[in-house]
């Protein structure tokens, strides 16, 4: 029981998908505009992580060993489409706010990551819990980003104004916002890491 | 030989399990995602034409052009379209509603992707009550919002352009 719940919790600091495997980063870049986006891609992907992760390491003896990629993709694409119906059915919004970001989950280097390095050698319930370590991970990082960009960029969080006669610095809302605050961030990771040793 | 036919068999097997199951959520979401669709136009009509009761989609091979509407005793007041143009990383949709007189009762965005804090301000009222009671002619000289301009442009000419020539179908049915 111990030993499960260290497979969850790595993936939310020590194996942090973006921090510290730096995976994952497009679709990071380009949805974490704003807290409720991030939100939006962290569940989405979490989803499709945890799905992927059962399915794959309930069939790895099963796939042989030349073809698993294809394989693997197979089963990452179907639980993207599921998502992507399922978020066009409740939540129309999401979806459109989200954009192409929401089927390119299939290649989001996270899912096809945990699938290789993880689940096609581990138990069911081991990688249940890795994709669901992974996915929270993923979603914590996406709101740490996503806050940082829509304080600073619109004055706003989660879609609410929070402070009268603040005047948003744009930049944060655009493409190199992102890749100044990840790039910050990720220093910041490495910098406590050291420190730690 | 027979390693390449075990590799197909193996693709083959989880091809079909995939499709299969996905064919099963599409028909759980397939009705409830158009019902959607039509619900959402249905409430932005509503909002960029309130005095209307019931609206006609007038249709050129299923595709619908714009919108008829009629107040509760049958009598035509005005049309409702969609206009869409590029903006500055979307492409952003209006919903608007006109009269009959070809003035522009009111418009509405209906979906736009555009710079959070400066493009997204289009779609706050401030920018779309610019629109409210104006005239075709005085639609493109609407104050563009500052740091915006890309996206009040793209509104204003969508608007401007889609509006004269739902006037030119409406003035040839006539």
């Amino acid at each position: 029981m111990k030993k499960i719940f260290a497979e969850f919790l790595k993936g939310i600091i020590k194996e942090n998908p973006t921090f510290v495997l730096v995976l994952g980063l497009c679709p990071t870049l380009a949805v974490s505009v704003t807290v409720s986006n991030g939100i939006g891609m962290g569940i989405a992907a979490t989803f499709v992580v945890v799905g992927s992760n059962i399915i794959i390491s309930l069939i790895k003896g099963f796939i042989p060993d030349r073809i698993r990629i294809p394989c693997f993709i197979v089963v990452i694409a179907t639980f993207v489409t599921i998502v992507e119906m399922t978020m066009k059915t409740y939540s129309p919004l999401l979806y459109r706010a989200l954009g192409i970001y929401v089927p390119l989950i299939v290649v989001n280097c996270i899912v096809l990551g945990r699938a290789e390095a993880y689940a096609q050698k581990n138990s069911v319930l081991n990688s249940l819990f890795d994709g669901l370590g992974m996915g929270i991970g993923f979603t914590l990082a996406l709101i740490l980003i996503s806050a940082i960009r829509e304080i600073l960029g619109s004055g706003k969080f989660l879609g609410h104004l929070l402070f009268k006669g603040f005047e948003p610095i744009f930049l944060f809302g655009m493409p190199p916002g992102a890749l100044l605050v990840i790039g910050l961030l990720l220093g910041l990771f490495n910098l406590l890491k050291k420190e730690r040793v | 030989m027979r390693e390449i036919l075990r590799y197909g068999a193996v693709l083959a097997l989880i091809c079909i399990t995939a499709a299969f199951s996905l064919s099963m959520v599409n028909s759980f979401t397939k009705a409830k995602i158009i019902a959607q669709a039509n619900a959402e136009e249905q409430a932005s009509l509503k909002e960029v034409l309130p005095q209307a009761e019931r609206f006609e989609a007038v249709k050129s091979a299923s595709e619908v052009i714009y919108y008829k509407a009629y107040d509760n005793k049958g009598n035509f007041i005005g049309v409702a379209f969609k206009a869409s143009g590029e903006g500055y990383s979307s492409t952003i949709d209006t919903m608007v509603g006109m009269t009959r007189e070809g003035t522009i009762n009111a418009i509405k965005i209906i979906s736009q992707n555009e710079t959070p804090g400066l493009g997204t301000r289009v779609a706050e009222d401030a920018f779309a009550s610019r629109f409210a009671q104006k005239k075709l002619s005085m639609v493109q000289e609407i104050e563009a919002i500052t740091g915006a301009s890309i996206s009040s442009r793209a509104v204003t000419e969508s608007v401007a352009k889609k509006a004269a020539e739902i006037v030119e179908i409406i003035k040839n049915e006539r």
